[in-house]
This record gives C-alpha cells, sequence and structure tokens, in this order.
C-alpha cells in the first residue's frame, strides 16, 4: 500500500490498481499532450467559444454533403 | 465506456473536460470522426477547414489520430447491422444517427453531447423510444 497526502495532513492508503487508475483518470482528463497551447484554445474556442458556430456549421456541411451520410430526410 | 459527439471529443482531446461528463473512458463513433477528418482536410468543412487549418501538426494528429488514453473511435462493423436496422425503421435516417442509435444502444443506452444544437430532433425522439439516454454536458 502506498499513502496519499490530504490536505489535513492525513494519509489515505490505496493500492497499486488503485494509483494506476487514478493516474490513467488524471491523464485522461488532461488531453492529449501532443497538442501546444494555441492548439487547446482553438478547440475551446470551436466547442465552447466565439468559433462554435463555424464549428457547427461545418459539421453540418459535412452531412448535408453526403446523403449516405446525413440522410435524405432528417435535420442533422 | 461513453459514446460522446464531436463537440465533447474536440473538448477532452484539448483538455477541457466538461463538468458534468461522468469519469470514464470516451469513444467517438466512426461516422463523427469521419466528420471531423473531412471538415480538418478541407473535403467539406468550408469556413471550418479554414479554422482548422491553424492546428499545429501535432494538433492536426490530434484529431487524426486521437490519443488513445484519451478518445477512441469505435470500430464501426458491429454496429453497422444494428445501425441498419434502426435506419429501416427511421425512415431517412443517414448513416451518423442510425451509428449514433447503435452506439448508444450497445455502450449503456446513453449519448453524450456538447450542445443541444448536435442533437437533431430525429435523433433525440428515435433515442427516447429506444430508451438511450441523451445526456448534453456544455459547461
Amino acid at each position: 500500500m502506498h499513502g496519499v497526502d490530504l490536505p489535513e495532513g492525513r494519509m489515505v492508503g490505496m493500492s497499486i490498481g488503485e494509483e494506476l487508475l487514478a493516474e490513467r483518470r488524471r491523464r485522461r482528463r488532461a488531453g492529449d499532450p501532443r497538442l501546444s497551447e494555441s492548439d487547446r484554445e482553438l478547440l475551446r474556442r470551436l466547442t465552447t467559444g466565439d468559433l462554435v458556430g463555424e464549428f457547427q456549421a461545418g459539421l453540418d456541411a459535412v452531412s448535408d454533403a453526403d446523403p449516405l451520410l446525413g440522410g435524405g430526410d432528417n435535420d442533422d | 465506456m461513453i459514446v460522446v459527439d464531436e463537440y465533447l471529443a474536440a473538448r477532452v482531446v484539448g483538455g477541457d473536460w466538461p463538468e458534468a461528463l461522468p469519469d470514464d473512458e470516451l469513444a467517438l463513433q466512426a461516422s463523427r470522426h469521419w466528420r471531423l477528418l473531412q471538415a480538418l482536410h478541407g473535403g467539406r468543412g468550408g469556413q471550418l477547414s479554414r479554422i482548422l487549418g491553424q492546428l499545429s501538426d501535432a494538433g492536426r494528429d490530434g484529431i487524426r489520430h486521437p490519443h488513445p488514453e484519451v478518445l477512441q473511435v469505435l470500430d464501426p462493423r458491429p454496429l453497422l447491422d444494428e445501425a441498419a436496422i434502426l435506419a429501416a425503421r427511421y425512415g431517412g435516417t443517414g448513416l451518423l444517427i442510425a451509428e449514433s442509435l447503435a452506439a448508444g444502444f450497445a455502450y449503456g443506452r446513453q449519448l453524450w453531447f456538447g450542445t443541444e444544437d448536435n442533437v437533431g430532433h430525429l435523433l433525440a425522439r428515435a433515442a427516447g423510444e429506444l430508451g438511450i439516454a441523451v445526456h448534453v454536458a456544455n459547461t
């Protein structure tokens, strides 16, 4: 068992398996390590910022241009 | 495994994990990855393609070949038969919606989107009939 420091100074035991899961969770939530800060900022603007409209329009344009993908009678 | 849309995929690749999104492994269905790739490679994305052109080579790789610890792309083959059944059931449904429904059905009867605008009426209605919960995580 290994210990993890808590803010109050107490220790909580974690098994190796728990530590590995926690590390996987941390890496998953940190995003792709290959991306630069400017890449991350551009994706943020596209998904939650001022470029959301362009993002949705671009996705819709791909579907609209391809009947196999978008279908012929729907709003997606 | 949680199936997410293009918005949530791009957010988590960029390290912006939505508060409401459960802590689990994430997967993007192939047809939604295809939409991102079409835009990335300038096929039909218009303005979006020009914006994505600002990504670095590493940033482009993050979309083209997502880091497996961050985002997986679902193999479409096991979903195709169910998708075809659903496409026949809901006439006019393209692969995007049919595969979404099949993936949602196969992975926990849930689908996660980054915005309501990316859900669509037909998918929302069909998901409701099929007992697939549609969640939107936009914060």
